[in-house]
C-alpha cells in the first residue's frame, strides 16, 4: 500500500435535472479509498448507492467536484480515455451476472482481452482465470442461457479479472444467487482481496457486509458512516 | 484476425434468423428488380441498336452536285474517278470499299416491258453484299441477279433472259441470263443499294454496254465496326476532297442515334422504377436493425460498460448491416440471372444479349447497390447504439 488513495472523491455531488425539480443523488461527499482496500457500500434504496458506483466504475462523471482514480481526474478525460480506463482498471461483477449472450463462457471471458489487445487470446490466460474462479473447463463452451446463476456469476467474475484490473466493482454480486452460493461468491472475492485487489461492494446484506474490513454508509446521498 | 465484433454479428443474424431473412428479401427483390430492369432495357436497345445498325455501317460516297460557272460547261464526267476510288480505299483502311455503277432504264422479259435500276458490280464483291435467296451469284459475262419485285411482278426464274435497254432503239438489245434471285430488301436493306427493283450485272458487261469504265456512279465503304463510322468519314473527307467538295459522303446515322437515345431514357425509366424497390428494402433493413438495437440496449450497455470503444459497437451494427446485406445481394444476384433470363426472353424473345458485358455487368452493379443500400440504412441504427449511455443502457430491461 502506499500513501496516495487509489480512489479520491472530493466534495462530490450529483445532480439529476428532472421534470419534478433537481434530484440531488450524491451531496458534496469527499471519501478517500487506499489500494488493498475491501469495502462495502450500504444504505437503503434511493441512498445514492448506484450513482456512487456509476461514479466509481468511471461510467459518469460528477455535477461538481473532483472523482480521480489512480491519479486521474475523470471529468478532464475524453471519452475514449474513460473507456480504456474501465477496461484495463475497473472490473464489474453485476447483481445480474451481465454476461454476453451471444458469445459461450469462455468467450466471455476472453472477450476484455480482445478489447484491450485487438487479436484473440492465445496466452491462455482467459482459460486460467476461469479456472482460478472454480469454472468447469468442459462448461466454457456453453452459452450463459445455459448455466445456473452460481456459474454465471463465475464467470462475470472471471470477465472482471481477466485483465488484472485494480479495482473490483461488485454490485450487489450475491443478490440473485441462494445463499450457499453466494457465500462462495463471497469467499472468491475474499481471496482475491487478499491477492492485492481493492475490493467495493454494494449490498443491502449485512450478513455479506460483514467480508468487508471497512463499511460505508450512504443516506440521502451523503455519507452517514464511514 | 478473426474479428469477435463480427462473429458476434454473425451471432445475432443466426440468433434472428427469420427476421433477418425476411430484411434480406427485401434486398433480393431490389437487386433482382434493378438488375433484370437493367438487363431488359440494355438487351431491348441492344437488339433494335443491332437492328438498326445493318444498314446504317455503310457510308456512302458519290459525286458532289457540280454546279457550272457562267460560261463553263458542265462536265460530263460526275462520277468517281479511279484516283478519288483509291484515295476512299486508302482512307477506309480495313474496311470493305465497293464501287457501284448505276443506271436506270427499261428492260423486257419475255413480252413484258419494265423499267428499273442496273447496278454494275465487280463479281468478288457482289458475293460479298449480295446474298441470293435462290439461284447463284454473277459467274459469267452476261449473268444478272435480279431483286425480289422484278422477280415477283415478271415471273422470273433461274435461266430467263432479260434484255435490257430501251425497245425502240437499237434491235438487238444485249440480253443477260438471270443466275440468281435476291430476298425482298424492302427499307432497311442491309447492303446500301436499293435492290427490290433493280438487276444487277458484272461490272465488265454494265462498262460494255453503258460505258464510263473509268468512272463510278457511287461507292459504298462497308464498315466493320460501326462505331469508326465518323473517323472513316472524316478520313475519306480529308483525302478524297481536299479543299472543296468533290464528294458527298453520307450514312443513316442520325436514324440510330435518336431511337437509341430514346431507348436509354427508357432503360433509365424503368430502372427507376427497379430502385424504388430498393428504397422499399432499405426502409425493412433499417426497420430490421433499429429492432436489432433496442431488443439488444442491455448487452450494448454491457459491451460499452466493460470497456468496449463505441466505434466497435458502431463496427459491429455496421457487420450486421453487411452481412444482410451480402445474403440479400448473393441470393439476389443469383435470382437475377434466373429471372432476369426469364424476363428477357419472355418480353424481348431474344437472348443473344443477355450474357454481354453491357448486359450482365447490371447484375454485379444491382449487387454492389443493394450492399450499399444495406449499410447505409444500417448507419443510423449503428450510430444510434454506439452513442448509448451506458448506463441507461443497463438499466433497461
Amino acid at each position: 500500500m502506499n500513501g496516495s488513495p487509489l480512489i479520491r472523491l472530493l466534495d462530490v455531488s450529483k445532480v439529476y435535472h428532472l421534470e419534478s425539480g433537481d434530484f440531488t443523488a450524491l451531496n458534496h461527499i469527499s471519501l478517500d479509498i487506499m489500494e488493498g482496500e475491501f469495502v462495502a457500500l450500504m444504505g437503503p434504496s434511493g441512498s445514492g448507492k448506484s450513482t456512487m458506483m456509476n461514479q466509481l466504475g468511471i461510467l459518469d462523471v460528477p455535477t461538481t467536484g473532483t472523482v480521480s482514480i489512480a491519479g486521474k481526474n475523470i471529468a478532464s478525460m475524453t471519452l475514449l480515455e474513460r473507456t480504456h480506463m474501465r477496461r484495463d482498471v475497473i472490473g464489474y461483477i453485476f447483481q445480474k451476472f451481465y454476461l454476453i449472450p451471444l458469445l459461450s463462457a469462455y468467450e466471455n471471458v476472453e472477450y476484455p482481452l480482445i478489447l484491450k489487445y485487438k487479436t484473440r487470446d492465445t496466452t491462455g490466460r482467459a482459460a486460467a482465470v476461469l479456472k482460478s474462479v472454480g469454472f468447469d473447463q468442459e462448461m466454457s463452451a456453453h452459452r450463459p442461457n445455459q448455466l445456473s446463476g452460481g456459474q454465471q456469476q463465475r464467470v462475470a467474475i472471471a470477465r472482471a479479472l481477466v485483465n488484472d484490473p485494480k479495482i473490483l466493482l461488485c454490485d450487489e454480486p450475491t443478490g440473485n444467487l441462494d445463499r450457499k452460493t453466494g457465500f462462495q461468491i463471497m469467499d472468491i472475492l475474499t481471496g482475491l482481496h487478499k491477492e492485492g485487489k481493492t475490493v467495493i461492494l454494494v449490498t443491502h446484506d449485512p450478513k455479506i457486509a460483514e467480508y468487508a474490513h471497512r463499511t460505508i454508509q450512504l443516506e440521502d446521498g451523503r455519507v452517514t458512516a464511514s | 484476425m478473426k474479428d469477435i465484433f463480427f462473429d458476434l454479428s454473425i451471432r445475432s443474424v443466426k440468433l434472428n434468423f427469420l427476421r433477418s431473412l425476411l430484411a434480406s428479401i427485401g434486398i433480393v427483390i431490389g437487386v433482382v428488380a434493378i438488375s433484370s430492369m437493367g438487363m431488359l432495357g440494355t438487351n431491348m436497345q441492344l437488339m433494335v441498336k443491332d437492328q438498326l445498325t445493318t444498314g446504317i455501317n455503310i457510308i456512302t460516297v458519290t459525286s458532289d452536285v457540280v454546279r457550272a460557272e457562267p460560261g463553263q460547261s458542265v462536265s460530263t464526267n460526275t462520277g468517281i474517278t479511279e484516283i478519288q476510288l483509291r484515295d476512299i480505299r486508302d482512307a477506309a483502311g480495313i474496311n470493305d470499299v465497293i464501287p457501284i455503277d448505276r443506271t436506270s432504264t427499261q428492260f423486257s422479259i419475255g413480252s413484258d416491258d419494265g423499267r428499273g435500276t442496273i447496278y454494275g458490280l465487280d463479281p468478288d464483291d457482289a458475293r460479298t453484299i449480295l446474298n441470293v435467296s435462290e439461284g447463284s451469284t454473277i459467274r459469267g459475262e452476261s449473268d444478272a441477279i435480279v431483286g425480289a419485285t422484278i422477280a415477283s411482278r415478271f415471273g422470273v426464274k433461274i435461266g430467263t433472259r432479260i434484255k435490257i435497254g430501251e425497245p425502240n432503239i437499237s434491235v438487238n438489245r444485249p440480253v443477260v441470263r438471270v443466275a440468281g434471285i435476291l430476298p425482298t430488301a424492302g427499307l432497311s436493306s442491309s447492303n446500301g443499294i436499293n435492290t427490290d427493283n433493280a438487276i444487277i450485272v458484272s461490272d465488265t458487261w454494265y462498262t460494255g454496254e453503258f460505258g464510263g469504265g473509268n468512272t463510278y456512279d457511287q461507292v459504298n465503304v462497308y464498315l466493320k465496326d460501326v462505331t469508326t463510322l465518323s473517323a472513316v468519314e472524316d478520313a475519306i473527307d480529308k483525302k478524297v476532297n481536299r479543299n472543296k467538295e468533290i464528294v458527298r459522303i453520307s450514312d443513316s446515322s442520325s436514324r440510330i442515334t435518336s431511337v437509341s437515345s430514346t431507348l436509354s431514357s427508357l432503360t433509365t425509366f424503368i430502372l427507376a422504377i427497379g430502385s424504388i424497390s430498393l428504397l422499399v428494402a432499405a426502409t425493412s433493413i433499417f426497420n430490421v436493425m433499429m429492432m436489432s438495437v433496442s431488443e439488444r440496449v442491455q448487452e450494448i450497455g454491457i459491451l460499452l460498460s466493460i470497456g468496449t470503444e463505441t466505434g466497435e459497437v458502431r463496427r459491429m451494427f455496421l457487420y450486421e448491416a453487411f452481412i444482410l446485406g451480402v445474403i440479400g445481394a448473393v441470393i439476389g444476384g443469383i435470382m437475377s440471372v434466373i429471372i432476369g433470363y426469364s424476363v428477357v426472353s419472355a418480353m424481348i424473345g431474344n437472348t443473344a444479349y443477355f450474357f454481354l458485358p453491357e448486359s450482365i455487368v447490371y447484375i454485379p452493379a444491382g449487387m454492389i447497390i443493394g450492399m450499399i443500400v444495406c449499410i447505409v440504412s444500417g448507419l443510423y441504427p449503428a450510430w444510434k447504439a454506439s452513442n448509448m449511455d451506458p448506463i441507461d443502457a443497463l438499466r433497461s430491461e
